[in-house]
C-alpha cells in the first residue's frame, strides 16, 4: 500500500533517468544507470563509498549535466532543465553536507525555500510555521543556522527541502553520522512527511541495515553501475550484493 | 501581542538608523561651516553606502562599480539644474541630437528623481551581466564598468566637459534634504531586505547552489537588487552635485570607490546597520585625520599628504583581521526589547566564512 492509493485525487508520477551517465576525466562516476522514483514510495539508493550515489542524485536534480541518457518526469523530458527549473517542477534535493543558509535563521531558511518554490508571502509563512512545527524546530526557529548542532542542521535541511514543495525528494545521506536506531527513526519520520505530501523519495544511504526496514525498494550501485534493484528482501539476498556489499565488511 | 512584537522588531532597526542619521543632520544644520559640510557629506555617503549594501549586503557580491551610478546622478543633476544661459556657454559644442539638453531646466527635487532614474537605467542595462557573475568575475566586471564610465566621462568633452570641472550647479542640497534622502534610503533598503526577493537573495548569498536547489531565481533577484541599488547611488550623486555645486570626473573614480568600500567593509557589509555606521564612522575618521594631517592637533606642523589615507587603510586592515565581517557582523542595531535571538552575536561561528561543501 502506498500513499498514492490513499490519495486518489493526485495522479501518481515517476521521475526517471534512462541510461544516465557522467564521467570526470576518464572516471565513469555513473555509467548507464536507469533509475525510477515513483510518487508515494521510498527508494533506497545504496552502494559503497565512491559508487556514484551522489553523482546519480546530481544528475537527477540537474546539478550535473548528464553526458549520456535522459531524465524525465512522466512523459516530460527535463534533461535540459537547470537545477532551479527542476526544483520548480518538484524535483528537490538535499546535500550530503547540509548546506543550510548559515547566517539566516532556521525560519528564514525554510521561508526562503517556500518562496523559491513559488509561494506568495502569506502562504510561505503558513507553510514555514507548519513545517517547523512538524519537524520540531520551534526551539531553534530564530537561531542562525550556523549555530545549530549537526543533528538540527540535518533536520533544517530536510525542512527546507519540504518547503520547496517537492513531488520528488532526493535526500543525500540524511542520516549520516547517526547510529542505526537514530537513522531508522529519522528515515521513518521522513517517510511520514513524504507520504503526507504524496511525494516520492530517493534516499541515499550507505548502511544496508538502515534501509532494509524503511525503504519500499532498493537500488544498488557499484562503480557507477546498477548491480540490482528490487524489494529489500530480494536485494539483500542477491549474491552480487552480498559479494560487493557485505563481502567487504565481514 | 506576538504580532506587536514582530512589528516592533521590524521597525526598530530602521528607526534607530534614522535616529542616528537625524543626529548627524542636526549637526549639519546647526554646526559651524566646516562641521556642517562634513556632516552633510557624511549623509550623502550614508545614502551611497546604503544603496551599495542593497546589492552587496543581500547578494554577498562586492561591487567596485557603483560610483558610476553616483556619477550618473551627479551629471544628470548638473544638466537639469545649471541655469540655462550658463549651460549654453559651458556646452556650446553639444552634438545636434543632444542640443535639447541645453534648454531643459528643472527644480532640484526633480533633478534628484531624475538622477535616480538615469542611474536606474544604467543599472538596467548592466544588470544582465551582473546577474550571471559571482566572486572574482563580478569584482572585475564591476571594476570594468567603472573604467568604462570614467573613460566616457573623461573623453566625451563636448557633453561632459571631460577633465574640466562641472561648475555652476545651484546649491540644492541642505542638511535636511540629505537627511530626508538618507532616511528614505534606509527605509527602502530595509524594506527590500525583508521582502520576499530580499530574503531569497540573502539565501543565495549564503549558498548559491543550495538556493538554486530551493528553486530560487538567484540571477533575477540579483538583477532587481542591482537596479534598486543603482537608483539609490544615483540619488547620492545628485545630492553630492547639489551640495558641492561643482565637481570633477576624478571624484567618481578609484579614490571614491576605495573610500566607500572602506565604509561598507568596516561597518559590516552583511548588515544595513553596518552600512550606516560604517559610512558615518569613516566620514568622521577621515575628517579627524584630515585635521590631524593639516596640523590642527600638532600645533600647526602639517604631516605629509597621504598620511590620513594610510591610516584609514591601516584601520581597515586591522578591522578585517579582527572582525572579517566588520563592526556589525550579521547583527543589526535593535531596541533592547525587540532583540531576537538571531540578532545576538555568534562568537564561534562568526569567525568562519559560510561553509559550502
Ligand atoms: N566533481 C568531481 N570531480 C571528479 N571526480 C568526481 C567528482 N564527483 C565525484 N567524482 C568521482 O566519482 C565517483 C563517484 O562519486 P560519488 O560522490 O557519486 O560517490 P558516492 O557513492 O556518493 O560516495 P560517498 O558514499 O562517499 O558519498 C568517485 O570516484 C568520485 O571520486
Ligand atoms: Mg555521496
Amino acid at each position: 500500500m502506498t500513499a498514492t492509493d490513499l490519495n486518489p485525487t493526485r495522479r501518481s508520477s515517476v521521475l526517471r533517468m534512462a541510461g544516465g551517465g557522467i564521467h570526470f576525466d576518464g572516471v565513469k562516476a555513473v555509467d548507464g544507470v536507469t533509475i525510477e522514483v515513483r510518487s508515494g514510495e521510498v527508494l533506497g539508493l545504496i552502494g559503497p563509498n565512491g559508487s556514484g550515489k551522489t553523482s546519480t542524485l546530481n544528475l537527477l536534480s540537474g546539478m550535473l549535466k548528464a553526458s549520456a541518457g535522459s531524465i524525465s518526469i512522466d512523459d516530460q523530458d527535463i534533461t535540459r532543465l537547470s537545477m532551479r527549473q527542476r526544483a520548480r517542477r518538484g524535483v528537490v534535493r538535499t546535500f550530503q553536507s547540509g548546506r543550510v543558509f548559515g547566517r539566516l535563521t532556521v525560519w528564514e531558511n525554510v521561508e526562503a525555500a517556500a518562496l523559491g518554490g513559488g509561494l506568495r508571502r502569506p502562504a510561505a509563512r503558513a507553510l514555514t510555521a507548519e513545517i517547523i512545527e512538524e519537524l520540531g524546530l520551534e526551539p531553534v526557529a530564530h537561531d542562525l543556522a550556523q549555530q545549530l548542532t549537526a543533528g538540527r542542521v540535518r533536520t533544517a535541511a530536510i525542512a527546507r527541502a519540504l518547503a520547496t514543495g517537492p513531488r520528488f525528494l532526493l535526500l543525500d545521506e540524511p542520516a549520516a553520522g547517526q547510529n542505526e536506531s537514530e537513522a531508522v527513526e529519522l528515515i521513518t519520520a521522513i517517510r511520514g512527511f513524504a507520504q503526507r505530501r504524496d511525494c516520492g523519495v530517493l534516499l541515499v544511504e550507505h548502511d544496508m541495515s538502515v534501509v532494509m526496514g524503511t525503504c519500499d525498494r532498493l537500488h544498488v550501485l557499484d562503480s557507477g553501475r546498477t548491480v540490482v534493484e528490487g524489494e529489500p528482501a530480494t536485494v539483500r539476498s542477491d549474491p552480487r550484493v552480498i559479494e560487493i556489499y557485505f563481502g567487504k565488511r565481514h | 501581542m506576538k504580532n506587536q512584537n514582530r512589528l516592533v522588531a521590524a521597525v526598530s532597526t530602521p528607526a534607530i538608523l534614522i535616529g542616528l542619521v537625524l543626529v548627524v543632520a542636526l549637526i549639519g544644520a546647526y554646526g559651524d561651516v566646516t562641521t556642517a559640510r562634513v556632516a552633510t557629506l557624511a549623509l550623502v555617503s550614508v545614502v551611497f553606502v546604503v544603496g551599495l549594501s542593497v546589492f552587496s549586503g543581500n547578494s554577498g557580491v562586492m561591487s567596485f562599480g557603483h560610483v558610476a551610478f553616483m556619477a550618473a546622478g551627479a551629471y544628470t543633476t548638473a544638466y537639469l539644474t545649471i541655469p540655462v544661459p550658463l549651460k549654453k556657454s559651458l556646452f556650446s559644442d553639444l552634438p545636434g541630437w543632444l542640443s535639447w539638453l541645453a534648454d531643459v531646466h528643472t527644480s532640484f527635487p526633480v533633478a534628484l528623481l531624475a538622477g535616480a532614474v538615469v542611474a536606474g537605467v544604467v543599472g538596467l542595462v548592466t544588470a544582465p551581466v551582473v546577474a550571471r557573475l559571482s566572486g572574482l568575475q563580478s569584482g572585475i566586471a564591476t571594476l570594468a564598468m567603472l573604467m568604462v564610465t570614467y573613460n566616457v566621462l573623461n573623453s566625451w568633452t563636448e557633453v561632459t566637459r571631460g577633465s574640466s570641472s562641472m561648475i555652476g550647479i545651484p546649491r540644492g542640497t541642505t542638511a535636511w534634504w540629505a537627511f530626508a534622502v538618507a532616511a528614505l534610503a534606509v527605509v527602502v533598503a530595509w524594506g527590500y531586505r525583508c521582502s520576499r526577493g530580499g530574503l531569497q537573495l540573502r539565501a543565495s548569498r549564503e549558498d548559491f547552489w543550495a538556493a538554486e536547489a530551493a528553486g530560487i531565481a538567484v540571477g533575477r533577484h540579483r538583477a532587481i537588487a542591482w537596479v534598486i541599488s543603482a537608483m539609490l547611488c544615483g540619488v547620492a550623486g545628485a545630492l553630492y552635485a547639489g551640495y558641492l555645486t561643482s565637481f570633477n570626473v576624478n571624484g567618481f573614480f578609484l579614490a571614491a570607490t576605495f573610500s566607500f568600500v572602506v565604509m561598507i567593509v568596516l561597518g559590516g557589509y552583511l548588515s544595513l546597520s553596518g552600512a550606516v555606521v560604517g559610512a558615518l564612522a569613516v566620514s568622521a575618521l577621515q575628517e579627524v585625520l584630515r585635521r590631524f594631517q593639516d596640523g590642527q592637533f600638532t600645533g600647526g606642523s602639517a604631516l605629509p599628504a597621504g598620511v590620513a589615507d594610510l591610516i584609514v587603510a591601516g584601520v581597515l586592515l586591522v578591522v578585517l583581521v579582527k572582525a572579517p565581517y566588520g563592526l556589525m557582523g550579521v547583527r543589526e542595531l535593535r531596541l533592547p526589547g525587540s532583540r531576537r535571538r538571531a540578532a545576538e552575536p555568534a562568537p564561534e561561528a562568526e569567525r568562519e566564512p559560510a561553509h559550502a561543501g
